[in-house]
């Protein structure tokens, strides 16, 4: 063996290495995860008066969140996952990053585009299993995101009823914990150009070893 | 032995691969959500149907008649705006002049005109114009926020913007009540959004309390009547000759208050 078979075959090892501990770190540790049903949703806001502009319109559980996390045969005890929540405002039309994608625009005003921090979002469900359970949140620009059921690397069982439940169950079974209601919340205020604008909440379950 | 190794090599990442290499169960769900803001401009206005001014002594033609807080303007508005009057008749003298409803008197005198200019009225507003700071605004009164001169003294401060009888909004040597003609900033030529509703009430930039005024003077000339840029006198000598006066009758003119979206 020469001296470049030598190097060569150090190289080879030390990938060998970080395809084992990777492999190994990022390993399904859940049979099935599933946002049910997983359809998009629309929901629409209309501001013609000043008492919607300067109070704002909330509506309550215009989106419904059902988790169901199955486990492995047999039980894999790191089966765990999150659920996060992150806004997109489609920015390859030019949009900024902080602002709403702008549809359309009403008359010729020399204002703004709406900034994407004026869409609140609160999360709840029965067991008040979300850290942020209950608080209005907001986000500042495009790709932001928000953790609804936290990855804390520890394991909390469906049926707990405690904070950050994150083991395997499903809304069926465990409603209390794995039904999340969301409500959003606009309140534009003045200032911002009259026009159609549109924003996209995404939310993620993803199983976390 | 380096065939070997590169054999191990790819056995470790096809099993790699099988235990999940970058594999993660996940789903989604969206939520697109529409928002439609319709503009609202609102202008709230309590006001008398007429204001009259009636001239039967000789000292309200000295003097001039006030009719303080006549008019009280609101403003709501969801967008940034301007907010200004302009005088306006049905145009039956002239599209700048009093349309003359009655002619007292057999006859007109030789110098008798009935031609009164629109711009005669003066208007004071309660709160001074704060959109108007702008370094290309030129005019010599960005608003009618000025006290009325003494009836001996004679300027333009409070006369009322008058365009050849049109609503063609004042430029930027002009008067404008609130705001201003541009589109450079909030301050510089507009106001703000907002509504006197939220905005602290008669104190607030969306509060107006305007009064107005009539001074004829002796003989009746009108010489507080001046062009829209208030440096043009349109006092009848100045436009009509020596020893002119306004002609005995009874006149109308509206002033038209335009709430208008920043432009």
């Amino acid at each position: 063996m020469n001296y470049n078979n030598i190097k060569i075959g150090k190289g080879l090892l030390i990938i060998i290495c970080l395809i084992w501990i990777l492999g190994a770190k990022a390993q399904i540790v859940c049979a099935d995860v599933e946002i049910v049903p997983n359809t998009s949703e629309h929901v629409d806001y209309v501001f013609d008066s000043f008492s919607k502009y300067i109070a704002g319109i909330t509506y309550h559980g215009s989106a419904k969140v059902n988790v169901k996390v199955d486990d492995q045969a047999p039980p894999n005890p790191d089966c765990k996952w999150m659920l996060t929540m992150s806004v997109e405002n489609n920015p390859s039309s030019g949009t900024g990053a902080n602002q709403w994608e702008t549809l359309s625009t009403y008359g010729a005003g020399s204002s703004s585009p709406a900034k994407i921090d004026i869409l609140k979002v609160r999360v709840t469900n029965i067991c008040n299993t979300s850290p942020i359970d209950g608080i209005y949140q907001n986000f500042i620009q495009t790709g932001d995101f928000i953790e609804i059921i936290e990855n804390t690397g520890i394991r909390v069982n469906a049926g707990s009823c405690q904070k950050n439940v994150n083991g395997p169950g499903n809304y069926l079974i465990n409603y209390d914990e794995f039904h999340f209601q969301i409500d959003f919340r606009i309140v534009p205020n003045f200032g911002f150009d009259p026009g159609v604008y549109q924003l996209q909440v995404k939310f993620a379950l993803v199983e976390v070893p | 032995m380096k065939s070997r190794l590169l054999i191990f090599a790819v056995i470790a990442l096809v099993m790699g691969l099988q235990n999940g290499l970058f594999a993660q169960l996940q789903d989604e769900k969206s939520v697109t959500i529409t928002m439609d803001l319709q503009p609202i401009l609102q202008l709230d206005m309590e006001t008398a149907d007429q204001i009259e001014f009636v001239f039967d002594d000789i000292k309200d033609y000295y003097a001039g008649i006030t009719k303080y807080g006549a008019t009280i303007l609101k403003v709501s508005s969801t967008v940034s705006w301007d907010l200004y009057a302009v005088g306006r008749s049905n145009g039956t003298i002239g599209p700048e002049f009093w349309d003359q409803v009655i002619d007292y008197g057999s006859g007109s005198g030789t110098n008798a005109i009935n031609q009164l200019p629109l711009s005669c009225v003066e208007l004071h507003q309660s709160q001074p114009n704060s959109g108007a700071g702008g370094a290309g605004i030129t005019a010599t009164y960005i608003d009618y926020s000025t006290p009325y001169p003494a009836s001996h003294v004679h300027n333009g401060a409070n006369s009322l913007y008058v365009n050849n009888g049109t609503l063609t909004p004042p430029t930027v040597a002009d008067k404008y009540i609130a705001g201003h003609s541009g589109t450079s900033a909030l301050g510089d030529d507009a106001m703000p959004g907002g509504s006197y509703l939220t905005a602290g009430g008669y104190t607030s930039d969306f509060y107006y309390v305007v009064d107005y005024r009539l001074l004829p003077g002796l003989p009746a000339i009108f010489p507080n009547a001046f062009d829209a840029d208030a440096t043009t006198a349109e006092d009848l000598v100045t436009v009509n000759g020596p020893n002119s006066y306004a002609e005995p009758g009874v006149y109308t003119m509206y002033v038209q208050y335009v709430l208008v979206e920043d432009q």
